[in-house]
């Protein structure tokens, strides 16, 4: 005999925000809730029944409840059904919540489906004992195994009650496990219990702004006090979060999501400047895409495309407040000023504009130091635990640029100087010109040291052979054959001819990324045997 | 009373006067007037031991200005040392900065901030970052206009403010002290063999005041260890004719 289960549809508040408010509303008649799906909850009715005044009035009272929700269902249900038109789901008929209670989950949620709100009876109550005589009734087709249930109607079972009929060993015996399943199903027995569980809380805090607001000062406003909306709720259950995510959508469907640190330390306030901080770098970036995209488009319809449309702040690893507690020693302290100067930088320059270096592994030195944006906990790419067979060894470059600068070595006769598969050197390199300088005559030189890194992944497999360089003005280079083309990727110096002016963050141009992503295969021989190096600096 | 407000004046113009005298006798005093103390005293932030003889104070002077001609190790290991000694540090203008070799030389990286691009409007980011840090390394953009006399001297003001120290990449005029690198040399690079190991470098330093007489000193920098050291006079290459900047040679 299954317990008595009471199911609750209301499919038009399966929204999740919407469905987590109707779990609370139903949690106030009875403590442990399954979500069965969206839209869908189950709860054992006998208790709850018995205080209420039986299982109809504890339905109606329930429906009556989800009515009082206010008005956030009722445009719930219509911006819901508008999102899913637009979404090309078809919204599900009968958006009235609906509740069955019968013996078992199956024939509960059965019950639920049948009753009709449109008729006055938004609640269907199958007696204790006669669910198998409603089960009977049913039509096959309401089994969960959709490819079983048109089997058994191809071989003229219609209804459970013509299933439930035949022996349980024959129906096992020719249909199999999930054919005993059915049968049970049908004769009302084998329901599985109940995975009965408070809902989880939703902490978050979110607003909608309709209009769209194209203005950042009023969603900065409005973010303050949904700070400290969450703040309260957190601070309510004794908790605190690690990070808090901070979500905006804009009216054309963009969406910026950025987790920030929080720590429980940030207060209302601090966490609205970060939400100004985040608008305002994505207005600069989607300006930027936009002017790169289409330089002559008016500013008008731009400005009220990227108007906010919601705000939502999600706190991210919720955990027990235990306090704060600095660091004494270890741990490097971020003072409240230089946290204070490094936020007016981000307000000025965007959240990326400060970064601090996280050391890793890797072979190359632009790999070895991450950059992380301030405020965010940063874990570096590349471990550096492991040894990095290959990488540069000894006095690491003062100068490293982001992206390879593009130079030509040549030998005395002025060719190119090429690297074979088996890293056999065309000639000794005489000249070094990188590109924008005169060439330098080479007075020392070792290499090729070889690398080929990530063989087994074609998209990021790259060989090279790197040399060491020293030109006659007395500085040293770390340069790399690639493909064939020669590539400077650090400078030792300390200084370099007046004439000159380092490039900086345009000194790759022409080279964006470039150096990732391709081999030697066009210029080399790649099945060639494994090199042997000259002279290895890790050796 | 007529003279109230004559001295409400009076009163209001001491007090900065007063805040300034009371902020300089605790760090005086203790010290305790800076978030984070240097060990050598709070007139100056402390250097690596082989770049004290070049700086007229044995350290980078609160409150002034440091140029280095060229980004390269030397304006690195400036910072290092400062930074070793728990001195936050700022990077800015200068992407290619090889965070690596600085923290070899003592860099903290857990005590620095790069801002790659800081933009046209750079001078209020030193402004802010020099708030916060009490070294800021700027190389100043290079499609920027040269900072106007008054930009300079509102800078200049903020650092005095801050008791910071600014290094700049470049020319900065009114610097008290000017770094330069006259000649360097790496050893261990053979003709298609061996590998850097040191570089032996002579370095300039003049500017006005105390730096008023120019010094020149051979430093390793780096050394074989990775340090920097002074360069005992045995133990400078001998020049060979890629070394001296006076026999660069220049193709045809």
């Amino acid at each position: 005999m299954n317990a008595r289960v009471m199911v609750l549809c209301c499919f038009g508040l399966s929204a999740p925000g919407l469905f987590d408010q109707v779990l609370t509303a139903v949690t106030a008649f009875c403590p442990a809730v399954e979500a069965v799906e969206p839209g869908v909850c189950a709860f054992g009715a006998r208790g709850p029944a018995r205080y209420f005044g039986g299982e109809t009035a504890l339905a109606t009272r329930i429906i009556a409840a989800l009515a009082d929700l206010g008005p956030q269902p009722q445009t719930g249900v219509e911006a819901r059904a508008g999102v899913e038109a637009r979404a090309g789901v078809e919204p599900r008929a009968g958006v009235e919540p609906r509740a069955g209670v019968a013996d078992g989950l199956f024939a509960a949620q059965l019950a639920a489906r049948r009753a009709d709100p449109a008729r006055g009876r938004p609640v269907l109550v199958i007696p204790p004992g006669r669910t198998p005589e409603f089960l009977a009734r049913q039509p096959v087709s309401v089994l969960p195994d959709q490819d079983l249930a048109g089997l058994f109607s191809r071989l003229g079972l219609r209804t459970l009650g013509d299933l439930a009929a035949l022996p349980a060993g024959d129906v096992a015996g020719r249909f199999g496990a999930a054919g005993e399943t059915a049968h049970r199903l049908a004769r009302g027995l084998g329901s599985r219990p109940l995975a009965l569980r408070p809902p989880a809380e939703d902490l978050s805090a979110s607003q909608e702004f309709d209009p769209p607001e194209p203005l950042a000062e009023p969603v900065v406003f409005a973010a303050k006090a949904l700070a400290e909306q969450m703040h309260g709720g957190l601070a309510a259950r004794g908790l605190t979060c690690v990070r808090v995510q901070v979500r905006a959508i804009s009216a054309d469907g963009r969406e910026s999501s950025r987790l920030w640190r929080h720590d429980g330390l940030l207060s209302a306030a601090a966490l609205a400047d970060r939400v100004r901080w985040q608008l305002d770098g994505w207005r600069v970036r989607a300006a930027a895409a936009d002017r790169g995209a289409r330089p002559a488009a008016p500013a008008g319809p731009d400005a009220a495309d990227a108007a906010i449309t919601v705000l939502r702040l999600v706190p991210d690893q919720v955990v027990r407040a235990t306090g704060h507690q600095l660091a004494l020693w270890g741990e490097t302290v971020v003072s409240d000023r230089v946290a204070r100067a490094a936020m007016r930088v981000q307000a000025m320059l965007g959240h990326e504009a400060v970064l601090r270096p996280v050391l890793g592994g890797g072979r190359d030195m632009s790999e070895r130091v991450n950059h992380v944006p301030f405020g965010e906990k940063g874990e570096p790419r590349l471990a550096a635990g492991p040894p990095w067979p290959g990488r540069i060894m000894g006095a690491a470059p003062g100068v490293v640029y982001p992206f390879a600068r593009e130079a030509d070595v040549t030998d005395e006769a002025g060719d190119t100087v090429t690297v074979t598969g088996r890293c056999a050197l065309s000639a000794a390199p005489a000249w070094l010109a990188a590109d924008g300088e005169p060439p330098l005559p080479v007075t020392g030189w070792a290499g090729p040291w070889p690398l080929s890194e990530r063989w087994w992944d074609p998209a990021a497999a790259r060989r090279r052979a790197r040399f060491q360089l020293l030109t006659g003005d007395g500085r040293a280079w770390l340069a790399a054959v690639q493909d064939g083309r020669w590539l400077i990727e650090a400078g030792y110096w300390l200084w370099a001819s007046a004439t000159r002016r380092c490039p900086g963050a345009n000194c790759g141009g022409g080279w964006p990324g470039g150096l990732k992503g391709s081999s030697w295969r066009g210029l080399i021989r790649i099945s060639a045997p494994p090199i042997r190096s000259r002279s290895c600096p890790d050796g | 009373m007529g003279s109230a407000p004559a001295e409400i004046r009076r009163i209001s113009s001491a007090r900065p006067r007063l805040s300034s005298a009371v902020e300089d006798s605790e760090s005086w005093a203790s010290g305790a007037g800076e978030v984070v103390t240097g060990a050598t005293g709070t007139g100056t932030l402390p250097v690596l031991p082989a770049l004290r003889e070049l700086l007229p104070r044995g350290g980078l002077a609160r409150g002034s200005v440091v140029t280095v001609a060229e980004f390269g190790l030397l304006i690195l290991a400036l910072a290092a040392g400062a930074s070793a000694d728990g001195a936050w540090c700022a990077i800015a203008g200068v992407p290619e900065a090889g965070v690596l070799a600085a923290v070899g030389l003592g860099l903290d990286a857990e005590r620095t901030l790069l801002v790659p691009d800081p933009g046209h409007a750079w001078p209020q980011v030193v402004a802010s970052l020099l708030d916060g840090c009490e070294l800021v390394l700027l190389r100043p953009p290079a499609g920027a206009p040269a900072p106007q006399a008054q930009v300079r001297q509102r800078l200049e003001a903020t650092l005095r403010r801050g008791r910071g120290v600014l290094l700049v990449v470049g020319d900065w005029p009114g610097a008290q002290v000017r770094l330069r690198v006259l000649t360097q040399g790496w050893t261990g690079l053979g003709d298609g063999h061996g590998r850097l190991r040191a570089c032996c470098a002579q370095v300039l330093a003049d500017g006005r005041g105390q730096a008023a007489v120019p010094r020149t000193r051979w430093l390793w920098l780096p050394a074989e260890d990775g340090r920097v050291t002074v360069a005992e006079p045995a133990g400078i290459p001998v020049p060979d004719p890629g070394f001296a900047r006076r026999l660069q040679v220049v193709s045809g």
